[in-house]
């Protein structure tokens, strides 16, 4: 399951969620864009649903960990990254196909990154929402909390403001999140996917 | 005390702080991460606090701004439905931002405890299964592999008229090629490494062996004060405004 080359992609996943999530955080735009690694790690392991669900799993995790150092509200939303990484097995490893079909063919491409980011963004935002609201009173450091503000401002209760904010911010955040991911994994040599579903040779000792 | 144990109580005193204990609680909570502070950081300590604030410290602004500046009242207020005032939201404000200081200052004091010791020093002393802490090793050499891809990408892209070395609109609308490129040269140098360094080196089974020599316990040494001691308090912690309440 855990070869050489997949442990390097959970590393490599993990490097691109704490890279591309913290500029983005520090920035304070209402998007997250702290995914993309673990949406790629699960696509790059297609058609292997387990593999893709596990490696991709702990690529948010470690992603996590280490964003944690810069943004303390992160590592409380784990459980948001293991749903995004069951669906990410699940619904955009089916669509590993399409988005790596040479050419490009628009239409589908456009409506299976459209599902799919709509699908983990309305269920990210379901699971967010308690954290969001009992852990945090309703704001946590990224730029969303200024849409949850405006809920409130606009005379909403906490929770609905804080589900209003994830249902209005989550689904384009991830829309954006699957199209990266789909672009770098058209990107990502051939050679290097076959390294991933091969067998590790035993190391000679 | 072994980085297993420091963990382990940099663990039990975030899971602490964020239980939202009372004031006798929490006094109990800040002597104890004191006492470890004192003990087992020293000096470091400072740094500690230094880096959570640096930490802290922007996102407390972001936060005044959007509580005390947009909101104007706190979320108990919000859920009671009654009068909102700026000041209850700026004490909101500074008790969260105060417990994220808190979690950020004793991480920072977990992984000081262990300064003179390399990374892989401290992965290895760790009990972790052998593939958790081949992949934290990974990680870690992968950092400096993506320092090298950045630059490379940085550099070819400036070179070619996509960047500018200084801030600009340009840097904006093409950061995305710089992702994506920063992205095929990892990969690249990745399937260098693992097609021809590698295994002519045998660098996969010498880090195994490295990994696994070690052979750590659980928990030894300072592990057996700090642990039972912070399992008591948290005892301590969890129950001393309650018995103070029914008193």
């Amino acid at each position: 399951m855990f070869t050489t080359p997949r442990l390097i992609l959970i590393a490599l996943g993990a490097a691109l969620n704490c890279a591309i999530g913290t500029v983005v955080y520090l920035l304070k735009l209402p998007v997250f864009l702290d995914s993309i690694g673990t949406i790629l790690v699960a696509l790059l392991l297609a058609p292997d649903r387990l593999a893709a669900f596990l490696c991709s799993w702990a690529a948010g995790w470690i992603g996590l960990a280490l964003s944690g150092l810069v943004n303390p509200f992160l590592p409380w939303f784990a459980i948001t990254d293991v749903a995004i990484s069951l669906i990410a097995a699940l619904l955009c490893v089916a669509a590993a196909k399409t988005f790596r079909d040479r050419p490009l063919n628009s239409p589908p491409f456009i409506g299976q990154v459209a599902l799919c980011g709509i699908v983990i963004g309305v269920v990210s935002a379901v699971i967010s929402v308690p954290v969001v609201v009992y852990l945090f009173g309703g704001v946590t450091g990224s730029g969303s909390a200024l849409v949850v503000a405006v809920f409130l401002k606009a005379g909403q209760h906490l929770m609905s403001a804080a589900m209003l904010s994830g249902l209005a911010s989550d689904p384009p955040d991830k829309i954006l999140q699957v199209l990266f991911a789909a672009l770098l994994y058209r990107a990502t040599p051939a050679e290097f996917i076959a390294m991933l579903r091969a067998r590790e040779p035993e190391p000679t000792r | 005390m072994t980085p297993n144990g420091a963990f382990t109580l940099g663990f039990i005193l975030i899971a602490l702080g964020m239980a939202v204990p009372g004031p006798r609680g929490e006094a109990v909570l800040l002597v104890l991460t004191l006492a470890f502070a004192a003990i087992e950081v020293r000096g470091a300590s400072l740094i500690a606090l230094r880096r959570a604030a640096v930490v802290v410290l922007p996102l407390a602004a972001f936060m005044g701004v959007v509580w005390v500046g947009i909101v104007g009242e706190s979320p108990y207020q919000i859920a009671a439905e009654s009068a909102g005032t700026r000041a209850a939201a700026l004490a909101y404000v500074a008790t969260l931002c105060g417990r994220l200081f808190f979690i950020v200052a004793v991480i920072q004091l977990v992984f000081l405890r262990f300064a003179k010791l390399t990374p892989l020093q401290i992965i290895r002393a760790l009990a972790l299964p052998a593939t958790v802490k081949r992949v934290l090793v990974i990680t870690l050499s992968l950092i400096g592999t993506l320092r090298h891809a950045i630059d490379r990408a940085h550099i070819a892209l400036i070179a070619a008229g996509t960047l500018t070395r200084s801030p600009s609109l340009r840097n904006i609308i093409h950061s995305w090629r710089l992702i994506q490129a920063v992205w095929l040269s990892a990969i690249t140098i990745m399937v260098g490494r693992m097609r021809d360094k590698w295994p002519v080196e045998n660098t996969i089974a010498r880090l195994d062996d490295t990994l696994a020599n070690a052979n750590p316990a659980w928990f030894s040494g300072d592990d057996r004060i700090w642990l039972p001691l912070s399992l008591g308090a948290a005892v301590v912690i969890l129950v001393a405004d309650r018995i103070g309440g029914a008193l």
